[in-house]
């Protein structure tokens, strides 16, 4: 949504803090269980929420988006049966107990996986482009996840540097084969994005694989 | 706080549906509660700003730690302790009389978990998201940050697996303070960007 219009003041009251309800720090490590134990099925999180429709994801907030994508990765799994949760929000609004269940193997478990460390592969020595370089965004209007933002598509910038090599998230995402690609540090100046603006201009820096690139 | 305590008031349909799931997944023991509480105290006790913090204050006191920290940044932070989900792919971006750095993600909320903890609500906003990259200096303002009209400001979009730290300049009149007084300088607000220690 980089360069959108219409969402007001970013410093407001209440936002510094990460959350406001117990309940969503919960959905937040329910997620993150999710995964870790292979209770969900489908694209992960994050791509899952993009697939909420516009609107319901605009009017959605935060973690209600995260209890969106849980449902849907439950579901697509089996993990869960369609009507489950209706049926237990029914209970808990009823009065009944929340129930407990204790495995303290699961919670170590859970916070080695937060503590673990998987770096991504160092650049490939023949990466397309180096330092430098004058790269452009290719135009394009994919389907489904992506990490091209739609504001840089078509603009052209400086590489600053080759991050490491990774496999293209619009292939992975649905288990479609990548091989690693350079994933590479690219600066835009101000105005090769927004045009005359009534600010300095400033750089704007992305990350971008090498399949998102062409050169100028 | 256990998932069942009782409310003064009636629970939203959102926070009835996620303590729903909640609940599907623990009746069926496929989830257990204290795995979740370890999740939850993880990010709220033993993982944040501190973190990001410590690593700056050292980065400023010892010039060895700070060339490794701008340099390997994955490596000089788990010297310290400091690593995993969310912060695989460490860069640390300096700020300089010339530049100041910010860091956004317009896609979602990346964001380096493991020296910063989770992000504020702000960093997660529509708004944030949508206007730092576009009028940088606008948001800032809002912080109370303003920059000299000559300073190159420098937004950070989180687009892949990269997870950015501003390190931000050691303010003068500091020269006394040991590591800890130092840290505590260093707000998280100064390792997103949108403000200076």
């Amino acid at each position: 949504m980089g360069g959108m219009h219409g969402f007001g003041p970013v410093a407001v009251p209440g936002g510094e803090l990460p959350y406001h309800e117990r309940w969503e720090p919960r959905i937040f490590a329910l997620h993150l269980l999710t995964g870790f134990e292979g209770l969900g099925a489908g694209p992960g999180g994050r791509q899952t929420r993009e697939e909420m429709d516009p609107a319901g994801y605009l009017a959605a907030s935060y973690y209600e988006r995260w209890t969106w994508s849980a449902e849907q990765r439950l579901l697509r799994k089996g993990t869960i049966a369609p009507g489950e949760v209706e049926a237990m929000m029914a209970r808990l609004a009823a009065g009944e107990a929340a129930p407990e269940h204790e495995d303290p193997a699961m919670s170590r478990r859970v916070v080695e996986r937060l503590q673990r460390r998987a770096p991504m592969d160092p650049p490939p020595a023949d990466a397309r482009f180096a330092a430098g370089d004058r790269v452009r965004v290719r135009r394009m209007r994919p389907q489904g996840h992506t990490r091209c933002p739609r504001y840089v598509r078509g603009a052209t910038g400086t590489v600053e540097r080759v991050h490491g090599a990774d496999r293209l998230p619009d292939l992975t995402t649905y288990g479609e084969p990548a091989r690693p690609e350079p994933v590479y540090s690219v600066a835009f100046a101000s105005p090769d994005l927004w045009g005359p603006s009534d600010e300095p201009p400033f750089t704007v820096l992305l990350d971008l694989w090498d399949s998102y690139l062409e050169p100028t | 706080m256990s998932a069942g305590h009782h409310h003064e008031r009636p629970a939203s349909e959102a926070e009835l549906r996620a303590r729903a799931l909640e609940a599907l997944l623990v009746e069926r023991g496929l989830v257990s509660t204290d795995a979740i509480d370890a999740v939850v105290s993880y990010y709220e006790q033993d993982v944040g700003p501190q973190n990001g913090a410590r690593a700056v204050a050292r980065a400023w006191l010892d010039e060895a730690y700070r060339g490794r920290l701008l340099e390997r940044p994955g490596d000089a932070l788990a010297e310290l302790g400091f690593g995993g989900m969310e912060g695989h792919n460490m860069t640390v971006v300096a700020n300089t009389p010339a530049v100041h750095n910010v860091i956004v993600c317009t896609l979602c909320s990346c964001y380096p978990w493991p020296v910063l903890g989770l992000p504020p609500s702000w960093y997660k906003s529509e708004a944030y998201r949508a206007r730092v990259v576009a009028e940088p200096r606008a948001v800032l303002r809002e912080f109370g940050l303003e920059l000299a009209a000559d300073v190159d400001v420098r937004v950070w979009d989180s687009s892949a697996e990269v997870r950015y730290l501003v390190l931000p300049m050691r303010p003068p009149g500091t020269g006394e303070l040991a590591e800890e007084q130092l840290a505590a300088r260093v707000t998280r607000d100064c390792m997103i960007g949108t403000a200076v220690p």
